[in-house]
Order: C-alpha cells, then structure tokens, then sequence
C-alpha cells in the first residue's frame, strides 16, 4: 500500500525573474480562487512584481508566494482578517529582520 | 507505527467541544509559532498541532478517530504496534473543507495516512470534475555552498499517485533535485507537476520547494548579503594591510583593510552576496585579534609600544588610568 519510488529531476524554476507566477497560479498554490488574490494584492499583502490594471496579467515573485501562503494559514489557523494577516505579516518580518541584524553582529540566539 | 493521541497533542479532554479544541488549538499554535517560540523542536510540534487538529476540528474524522480509539482501547493493540483494522472507516465520509488553504496534508504522519489516506483516495477518485491536482510544498533546507554555486539534493516526500489500476495511492517519493545557483533564502523552486494528480485527465499539481539556507560556521546570511567577521592584528588594524579573505563561492580574495580601522568596522565586497536584480554584497565585520604576549620579545614590543604611544582607552568613561 504505501510503494516508494525514485525520480530524478533535472528541470526546475526559481520563481521569480524570468518564471513569475500569474495570479491563478499564485491561487492555486495557495489553494484558493483568483477573487481572494485581489483581497490580498488590494490590502497589500502581496505586490506586483510589475503593476499592471487587469489580474490575468499580474505577476509575482517568491516573496509573493511565502506571505500569500502564511496569510492562508492565518485566516485557517486564527481566523484572522486580512487587514490584520497583513499587520501580522509586517510585524513578522520586521522580527526576522531585527533578529538576523542581532545574529550578525553575534548577538540573538 | 504508535497509534497517535490527538486528544493528548491539543491537551483537551475527550469531551471537549468544537470551541474548545479550537481554543486549544490556537493557544498552542501561538505557543509554536517559529517566529515566538523558544523551544528547539517548535517545528515538528505545528506540524503534530496541525495533524491534531485537522482531525479534530472536523466532525467525521474525530468520531471515526473516536470510535476507533475504542476499538484499539478494547483490543489494547501492544505500543507502537499499531494497524488499522481493515474498513475501520466504513461508514464515514471525509471532505476537505472548502477554503482548507494549502495542502498540508503530505505532511503529515504516516499514523495520519493510513487512516485518511484511503479516504482521500475513494474522494479523488470519486471526483468527475476536470480539475488540476492541488500544488504541494515543501521546504529545503540547502547549504550556502549549494545555493551560491547550484548543487544536487535528495528529498523524499509522501504523495498521493495513480497506481497501476489508475486508483490515487500513497507512496513514498525520493527527488533528485538539480539545485540552480544563485538561489537564496525565501526563495521557492518549482517543481512542475510533482505535486498532488490531477482529475478527469487535468495535470497533477506542482511541488515548491522553500529554498532554507542551513547555518554556516563562517558566514551569515540576511537578504541577498553576506556576512562574516575578519580578524585582524592591531598592527594590521593601525597601519592599514592587504589581507586575504576566503569567499563563499570558495575563491580568495585579496582586501585592503584601511589605515585607522577599528573593531566592527564594516568592509563591503561588491556584489560578492546572492545574485538578484540588486545583488547583494559580502560584508566584512572586522575584529581586532591580539597576538598572545607569550614569550619575552612579545612583551616587550608590548611595553615599548606602550610608551611610544600612550594611550587611555577609557578616558570617555571619566578615569584616568
């Protein structure tokens, strides 16, 4: 019942410049439709890597990718909003930053 | 495989209600959270929270998890010998919850999969709808080496795949990942169609890899930077001094340390971090390392420049001596 198996592969992509993600794949990734994308470019929880007007040309970078799936975890986990998702997000990234800028200087944990 | 009580990983009675497991729940996923939590293996503990709970929140699931700790409470089945009886869910329906966010579910225990995993393949069979398989991720966790220079990892995961029949059956993958260079923290690499199948003939999902960059003994990574702390003599420090300096990518390079350099002063290497739009840059933190005064010569060149260049280095502090 539970087989193993070996695949080699040779071809991957690094999000980002060159393979953006469109929007529906970004949904897609997150386990979510399009309208909900919207919500979080219209909060600004995610950015366009190059505005543009209409959804089916937006494109995003990996960044885009890791804070849409932590939104997606907040709303699940917490039920939080976006507006406060979004608030958590900022918060969360400025203790990364503030926890690296410690470690390089070897302070912190 | 031990029989696994989520009851016990949310620290709620049986009894609890559909508010107090999610209560429960949160209290410990903030508890957990990476980026509050001082425990070492915060980590496999979300991971065990979230296993519980996806359970427990869910109707079906708990009371056929429910009736079968019965059963195995009845049969007292001996620890860590556990196997689920045979249909031990006829009679349940399992849904993945509208909205449930990303597949996580590849992430879960063997424990979990066994009793889920059939489920979830009677669904995914069921299913008539053309739909494209759900996306999975994953993180990997590579060394700065790797993710500079583009390297090859291994890295197995648990999916769900058509057998032979054409019936979705777990199975247990080991990638072979070709590493591009360049890549860097944060960043994810994306796998086409490694992730969960498809539907109805649509293609299977694709598997992003969160690139993580393991930590290194002498740099330290922030963004697309690099740091790393370069010790050198006062002398060096004073005078000014060409000095050579290993770099990630595993060249060395020759730096001009300036006249008048102090300790934590920060020298930049261009462009010598992660490649990017702006790419980022090799940062030195200099550290004044003193040459032992272990032999007599030593001493004495540290008396004599005493006295050629005297010296308070704590006249800020108000003292004299």
């Amino acid at each position: 019942m539970n087989a193993s198996q070996r695949v080699s592969i040779e071809t991957v992509t690094v999000v980002g410049a060159g393979s953006w993600l469109g929007a529906t794949e970004l949904a897609h990734a997150c386990g979510a439709d399009i309208d909900w994308v919207v919500q979080l470019v219209e909060v600004g929880i995610v950015e366009q890597a190059a505005p543009k007007e209409r959804p089916d040309a937006w494109r995003f970078e990996s960044t885009a990718l890791r804070d849409a799936l932590e939104a997606r975890r907040l709303e699940r986990d917490f039920g939080v909003g976006l507006d406060a998702a979004a608030l958590i997000l900022d918060l969360q990234r400025e203790v990364r930053r503030l926890k690296s800028a410690l470690s390089t200087q070897g302070l912190g944990r | 495989m031990d029989f696994k009580n989520y009851y016990s990983a949310l620290g709620v009675e049986r009894t609890a209600s559909e508010d107090e497991v999610r209560k429960a729940f949160r209290k410990l996923a903030r508890k957990y959270h990476p980026d509050v939590s001082k425990e070492a293996d915060a980590e496999t503990r979300m991971r065990d929270l979230n296993e519980a709970y996806d359970v427990l929140r869910d109707k079906e699931k708990r009371a056929a998890y429910d009736a079968l700790a019965d059963r195995v409470a009845r049969g007292g089945s001996p620890e860590g010998d556990f196997q689920p009886p045979p249909n031990w869910d006829q009679g349940y329906e399992f849904h993945r919850g509208a909205g449930a966010g990303p597949a996580d579910h590849a992430d879960f225990s063997e424990f979990f999969s066994s009793l889920f995993g059939a489920a979830e393949r009677r669904e995914s069979a069921r299913r008539s709808v053309r739909q494209r398989g759900e996306d999975h991720h994953a993180a990997i966790e590579i060394t700065l080496e790797d993710a500079l220079k583009g390297g090859e990892r291994e890295i197995s995961l648990r999916a769900l795949e058509a057998d032979a029949n054409g019936q979705p059956d777990w199975v247990t993958r080991t990638l072979h990942v070709t590493i591009p260079p360049g890549v860097h923290a944060g960043q994810f690499i994306r796998l086409a169609k490694q992730g969960l199948p498809g539907h109805g003939g649509e293609p299977a999902g694709d598997l992003y890899l969160e690139v993580r960059i393991a930590p290194h003994a002498r740099y330290r990574v922030e963004g697309l930077d690099i740091y790393m702390t370069l010790p050198v003599t006062p002398t060096e420090a004073a005078l000014g001094a060409q000095v050579q300096v290993p770099t990630p990518i595993g060249s060395v390079v020759e730096v001009t340390v300036p006249p008048n350099a102090r300790a934590g002063m920060k020298l930049r290497l261009k462009e010598r971090g992660f490649p990017g739009k702006t790419p980022g840059h090799l940062y030195l933190l200099l550290e004044i390392a003193l040459p032992p005064a272990d032999t007599d010569a030593a001493k004495t060149a540290y008396r004599q420049l005493a006295e050629a260049a005297p010296f308070n280095p704590r006249r800020h502090l108000g003292v004299d001596a």
